[in-house]
């Protein structure tokens, strides 16, 4: 890596060039304009046409079948030479995708479809791409990342775990390496030496979570320098004064060099779930004797009475003082002042301020749900992948909140040294495409945050997956008991049945119950992770006369992604039954989720159990759910009219929710941009 | 209660930075309804921003070195509970930069200068298309002229100059006192149209001597005026000049002085044409009708524009300033949003513009009263404007529509669909909102109202007698004054014609001799007294012929009636020669009022019964006695004439007149005249309505109907006849 340091500096221009791109997300009749462009856009490049096209490069096969590996290599030698210079026309990069599509049938032995082709043209037109799970996303991927290299100089490809990341930059790293562009894997535990000279290399794989923090990390380094002048001077006096190497992670200079182009895969996932919680770099702050106070303030709310004193908001996760409470409270103060409490609770907003945070960490934030406790630490549970996010803390004093709660050792409050949204980091890519199974719930955030129209994608296989009639039920506990006795029927059957649950604390529920009863199952949450690569192995197991059919309980960590492959015992039995136990916050989770079984033209089915006690429906129907209960008789209401309706309209009013949240997130952003000296 | 988070997720934005306030910001203490506030100012851009005494204090801590944590904690020490929050320093850091008034210890970003640039200029262009009514043309800067021109009056610019002001003042409005009658009596000519061009030419010569006040004053506190430029008021220019300096003014009279500038000279302005006048009265001439169009323009423009506090003119600043209530019209309509917000939408925590009860009630009272009159300025000035310029009325209508009804009905909207309060209330807010609209609409288009219109007709005689000179003559003896009751035969005008006297004393002589020689000869022959008897009867006649010509020296009334002002009147001892009108009498017992109605207001009379309306009618020369009228005659035929052009626009009237064939004036539009009587069981006495050719005013009252119906039909009125065109 002689040469590498020379191209360093490279970095640094690229990475400043990016950073002065500062997307400001449209408003108002902006909004509009934009929609009307990504329906022009899309207008351009109808399925139809791409379709036919992919069908004409897949015909090419029997020209690129016959040339010897040393004719491959130089055809694509040469159709590289021809991005490089910028000169492709159409029939480049048709000619380019044959050839590459050759290429990956020679190095894996999977030779792309049509369809495949026509998603991989797709993205290198930078659509966001819907092919249904299972149909092979990854090879579309490594087909289509080549092709947006050349073109694009450098490509980033999110993926939604460590461990895609990583299998995915080796297992196609020979077609890479035969079209002439390196590729590395970005994870948890790469040393930042090792980061510097990935991401140099044409195709990263990564995490969004490693790359955004990554590149904001840079930007903190980078902090006033605006310009690549000010910069290199400034890399140049540390070098003189301290003898910094480049490529040391030392100086100034940027580990990510600029973005280019962005390939993301589970695009809603990414560009969407994400968008909620921006990402946020922080570190503790020294002096802090706040433990206390916020123990007392925990001590303090559990005084106070819901309903007389406070009113909750679960939605918003947000609690209310009434008169009267105020009034306790400042009795209470008092009392507590004379007690030798903390000098903090004089400042009486002050004080009522964490208070409300307190009620909102007792009552919002619930252990199995949110957060769990592991050795003594709160770890926050991603409610979208159900996995712990390691270094990640609320803001604000609620993590103290919650630790106080739970009567854990109060950590030091965090303090943000930057932060930078997703949809904001995305924005910045000149070029992004991605890909998903399920895009088309999410379309008109796609196209209007994002500015890239959806394409679908046909299939391959017809999809023979039976979807059950959903079941409700009055009370949980009905639910539960119907759920058990499911399975248990099933198991007998023989069929492998996965439980899609929302939290930890119901998958261990259900595991609970299918103990009792007597069922082997495995459990597949954020706390029991270990064996995950195993379980999901196993999962598609069906029942023999030796061991009977896998039972997996599992929350979102399995609903993503995961391939779950079964056997000859299992396909007799009718294939992989998914059952979910609740509806998730968004149609799209719950999709991916039945996405796990039927898949590649696979038998399967699935099954959604829910009840008018769900969370979903205590939050966003409160009312309308109390009547359909009251209105009801038996335990199971299924067949009540507009009760499905009913979680639906659940269901989009909490869809509607989100939206708003990450819409609120991306304007306060550009507010702050547009108003604040300096950047972030 | 409010609830303030004390953190800001943004925090680490500001955290580090050293920004200071612009060395050349200046800012100056006020004190607002008892308050303290600290009014930041730099005069580079003329940006201003308002600080409270906590907000004061931590930018007078800004001095870059120390950091915006720093800084922040310091405040956090020292005023507790009262502190600025997080949010707080990011929202007034913020405001600051983005007015130019804080320099940052980073290096700009000239893409975000720009912006913000680009920004304030499309802000400042939007805000001229929203008041097109009142469009700006800034022309050039006037500060060097007024400081050169300050030192000049700079003597009287003080308290002293202040009491001869009001003194200068008050003795111009005892003056005119006993001149009351004569200054109200020649109103009407004054505003007619052939006086326009006088009245246009005082006008503009006094408002700029009025904006030349403004900055004169401003100049003399030590403020800078640095745009003087014409706004385009309804389409009249008129100059205006930027005083905004002044707002940093220390002293609270100092700013209601600078305001108050502009009326204070053209007051001045009017006392001196007051005195011109007066002085001039025996001698009326182009003088005197020039002071009096400076009296007049000077005080009633002043009182019902400048002084008038709704309006974003004079009177508003000098308001705001008296009361203390800073940026009274935009924090007054932020009430009646939160009140809204409050009352209606329950919105957990909306921003109440101020914490103090008695500027709440002010700023509540203030936001009704402007927005009712906003609404009743808009209708009439639309109106007036349609009526006479209908393409550009009815754009600058409809423009101005959508800026001050359909923008904020739009904001609401999209306030209702996407604002994050309403999450969870949104169905409560949106039929909240309906519900308000459709009480709205039902007291609009259901609740009546009383119903007037109104419109100007003639007092026309119906039965009338022009008395004119049978002979040629002097006149030597008027007996009548005009307006003064004669019977019929009592003789009006004597005229002299001794010419005529001479002819028939010479007939009466030659009669005399005739008759006498009729006598000779009858004691002669009867053959000569065939012949003298003869010559009698000639003579006779030619006497008879002369004695005649005589009696018409003295002209009589035919009929009983009043004499009307006639050519003839004032005019004794001259010549008039033969059938020269000499002056009207006039059947008084048997007047009408002939008026000219649009389409809409004739159908709506002929379609009602007579007891179902009232008609009221007031002279022009006696407007506080209330006639009641009946109709006699109401056309169903629209006719190209009126009674009398008196009621065309050309003729100072009200009705939209142009050059007909003939050329005379004629009305644009066809018009239905109708005739009106005083209404007969009033008694013989009121039948009187006024005298002929006098103007009458005439105010229908129709039953109550409700106001969208009223107002549709007077759009129709506006837009009648446009149509074919």
């Amino acid at each position: 890596m002689s040469a590498y340091p020379i191209t360093n500096y490279a970095a640094l221009y690229e990475s400043l060039r990016t950073r002065r791109l500062k997307p400001i997300a449209p408003k108002n009749l902006d909004t509009v304009a934009v929609r009307a462009r990504v329906t022009l856009d899309r207008a351009r490049l109808r399925s139809k046409d791409l379709f036919v096209r992919a069908h004409t490069i897949a015909d090419r096969n029997k020209q690129t079948k016959s040339m010897s590996d040393a004719v491959l290599n130089q055809a694509v030698d040469d159709i590289r030479e021809v991005f490089v210079r910028r000169r492709q026309q159409r029939e480049h990069v048709d000619q380019a995708l044959a050839l590459i599509r050759e290429v990956a049938r020679r190095e894996t032995g999977e030779e792309p479809f049509p369809v495949q082709l026509m998603g991989a043209l797709a993205m290198y037109h930078g659509r966001v791409i819907e092919m249904l799970t299972g149909e092979g996303k990854t090879l579309t991927a490594s087909i289509a990342a080549p092709l947006i290299a050349w073109h694009h100089r450098k490509v980033h490809v999110l993926t939604v775990n460590d461990y895609l990341a990583q299998r995915d930059a080796q297992s196609r790293e020979c077609i890479y390496k035969r079209c002439g562009v390196r590729v590395g894997a970005i994870v948890q535990e790469t040393q930042t030496d090792d980061r510097f000279q990935i991401y140099a290399r044409e195709i990263v794989y990564g995490t969004p979570k490693q790359i955004v923090a990554d590149w904001l990390r840079d930007q903190i380094r980078l902090g006033q320098a605006k310009t690549p002048w000010v910069a290199r001077t400034m890399q140049q006096s540390l070098e003189a004064a301290g003898g910094v190497r480049f490529g040391e992670g030392r100086g100034i200079l940027p580990m990510v060099p600029g973005l280019h182009a962005c390939i993301v895969d589970e695009a809603d996932a990414v560009l969407i779930d994400e968008g909620v919680v921006p990402l946020i770099i922080a570190r503790a702050r020294r002096e802090d004797d706040m433990a206390s106070v916020y123990a007392e303030a925990c001590e303090l709310a559990k005084k106070l009475d819901e309903g007389n004193d406070y009113e909750m908001d679960l939605v918003l996760r947000k609690a209310t003082l009434k008169f009267r409470g105020q009034q306790r409270l400042r009795q209470l103060f008092a009392e507590h002042l004379a007690r030798g409490g903390q000098p903090l609770f004089k400042a009486t907003q002050r004080a009522e301020e964490l208070i409300r945070q307190a009620l909102v960490a007792k009552h919002c934030y619930i252990r199995g749900q949110q957060y769990e406790i592991v050795d003594g630490k709160v770890m926050i549970v991603d409610e979208y992948t159900g996995r712990f996010l390691a270094d990640r803390n609320w803001e604000h004093g609620l993590h103290q909140s919650v630790e106080a709660k739970e009567g854990v050792e109060v950590t030091a409050d965090r303090e943000t040294l930057a932060r930078l949204s997703f949809q904001r980091y995305f924005r910045s890519y000149p070029f992004l495409c991605g890909m998903t199974g399920t895009a088309a719930d999410a379309t008109g955030e796609i196209e209007s945050t994002y500015s890239r129209p959806v394409m679908v994608i046909p299939t391959n296989r017809p999809c023979v997956r039976q979807e059950l009639p959903t079941r409700v039920f009055r009370t949980a506990r009905d639910k539960w008991a119907a759920i058990a006795d499911d399975i248990a029927t099933r198991n007998a059957k023989g069929q492998p049945v996965i439980v899609g649950s929302r939290s930890i604390t119901s998958s261990e529920h259900v595991a609970r119950m299918l103990t009792q009863r007597g069922i082997p199952h495995q459990v597949l949450n954020a706390n029991f992770d270990k064996d995950e690569a195993n379980l999901i192995a196993q999962a598609g197991h069906g029942g023999t006369s030796t061991r009977s059919a896998s039972v997996t309980v599992a929350t979102n960590m399995a609903g993503r992604g995961t391939d779950i492959k079964i056997d000859e015992a299992a396909r007799a039995a009718g294939g992989l039954h998914v059952m979910l136990t609740e509806m998730h916050g968004a149609k799209r989770i719950d999709r991916q989720f039945i996405g796990r079984a039927g898949r590649q033209g696979d038998p399967g089915s699935c099954q959604m159990f829910v009840s008018l006690e769900d969370e979903l429906i205590r939050k966003f129907a409160k009312w309308a759910g109390r009547i359909a209960r009251e209105r009801s008789s038996g335990p199971e209401v299924s067949g009540a009219p507009g009760v499905l309706a009913l979680f639906r309209w659940a269901q989009s009013r909490n869809e509607a929710h989100d939206r708003r949240n990450r819409s609120s997130v991306l304007r306060q952003d550009d507010w702050i941009d547009k108003h604040l000296p300096g950047m972030g | 209660m409010s609830e303030r988070h004390t953190f800001s997720p943004f925090w680490h934005r500001v955290r580090a930075l050293k920004p200071r306030l612009r060395p050349h910001v200046q800012i100056t203490r006020q004190r607002f309804q008892g308050g303290r506030w600290h009014v930041a100012h730099d005069p580079s851009s003329n940006a201003f921003y308002r600080l409270s005494p906590v907000q004061h204090e931590f930018v007078g801590l800004l001095d870059g070195s120390r950091t915006v944590d720093e800084v922040w904690q310091l405040n956090l020490a020292r005023y507790g509970d009262d502190a600025l929050t997080q949010n707080d320093v990011i929202q007034v850091l913020s405001q600051l930069y983005g007015g130019n008034l804080l320099q940052a210890d980073v290096t700009p970003e000239t893409d975000q200068l720009l912006t913000r640039g680009r920004e304030r200029f499309k802000k400042k262009a939007l805000g001229q298309a929203i008041g097109l009514m009142y469009f700006r043309v800034p022309l050039f800067n006037p500060d060097r002229m007024l400081a050169a021109t300050e030192p000049i009056l700079r003597p009287v610019l003080n308290r002293y100059g202040l009491i001869m002001w009001l003194v200068l003042v008050f003795a111009a409005l005892t003056a005119l006192i006993p001149h009351w009658k004569a200054l109200t009596g020649t109103f009407e000519a004054a505003i007619a149209p052939s006086n326009w061009i006088f009245i246009g030419i005082s006008f503009v010569v006094l408002k700029l001597w009025h904006e030349f006040g403004h900055g004169v004053l401003t100049k003399r506190f030590g403020g800078q005026v640095p745009v003087f430029g014409a706004m385009m008021l309804v389409m009249l220019p008129s100059p205006f000049v930027d005083c905004t300096s002044a707002w940093s003014f220390r002293s609270k009279w100092q700013r209601v002085l600078v305001a108050s500038g502009g009326m204070m000279f053209e007051l001045f302005a009017a006392a001196i044409a007051a005195f011109v006048w007066i002085a001039t009265r025996d001698n009326p001439g182009v003088v005197h009708q020039l002071a009096y169009n400076a009296m007049l323009t000077a005080s009633v423009s002043t009182v019902i524009f400048n002084a008038n506090p709704l309006m974003r003119f004079d009177g508003y600043f000098i308001l705001s300033d008296i009361i203390g209530v800073p940026n009274l019209m935009q924090r007054s309509m932020n009430m009646l949003k939160f009140l809204f917000q409050k009352h209606v939408y329950r919105i957990d925590q909306p921003q109440p513009p101020t914490g103090d009860a008695r500027e709440a009630l002010i700023l509540l009272v203030y936001g009704i009263l402007a927005l009712a009159y906003r609404v009743f300025i808009f209708i009439t000035i639309t109106l007036y404007v349609l009526g006479k310029f209908f393409g550009l009325g009815l754009v600058l209508a409809v423009w101005t529509g959508a800026m001050w009804f359909i923008l904020p009905i739009g904001q609401l909207v999209h306030w209702l669909a996407t604002h994050g309060q309403l999450t969870h209330k949104r169905g409560k807010a949106v039929f909240a909102t309906l519900a308000m609209a459709a009480i709205g609409l039902l007291v609009l288009g259901a609740v009546r109202f009383p119903d007037h219109r109104r419109a100007t007709g003639v007092v026309e005689s119906q039965k009338s007698a022009q008395l004119y000179a049978g002979v040629p003559g002097f006149i030597d003896q008027v007996h009548v004054r005009p307006g003064q009751r004669v019977r019929a035969g009592q003789p009006v005008v004597t005229l002299q014609n001794l010419e005529l006297q001479a002819q028939l004393k010479l007939s009466q002589g030659q009669l005399d001799e005739a008759i006498a020689r009729e006598l000779q000869a009858a004691s002669r022959s009867p053959a000569e007294e065939i012949i003298a008897r003869e010559f009698v009867t000639t003579m006779r006649k030619s006497r008879d012929v002369a004695q005649e010509k005589v009696d018409k020296l003295v002209v009589k009334a035919p009929f009983d009636g009043v004499v009307v002002l006639g050519s003839a009147l004032d005019r004794v001892g001259a010549l008039v020669p033969d059938s020269t009108p000499l002056c009207e009498v006039i059947d008084d017992r048997d007047l009408r009022v002939s008026a000219s109605l649009s389409q809409t207001e004739a159908d709506w009379l002929a379609s009602m019964s007579p007891e179902r309306y009232k008609v009221e009618m007031r002279r022009a020369s006696r407007v506080h006695d209330v006639i009641e009228g009946a109709p006699t005659r109401i056309p169903v035929i629209a006719r190209k004439d009126v009674p009398h052009d008196a009621l065309l626009f050309q003729g100072g009237g009200t009705i939209a007149s142009q050059q007909g064939a003939d050329g005379r004036p004629e009305p644009t539009n066809r018009v239905f005249n109708a005739h009106f009587v005083a209404k007969a069981d009033e008694g013989e006495a009121v039948r009187v309505v006024g005298l002929p050719g006098e103007r009458v005013m005439l105010r229908f009252t129709l039953p109550s109907r409700p106001l969208l119906s009223q107002w549709l039909d007077r759009l129709e009125k506006a837009l009648q006849g446009r149509a074919k065109v």
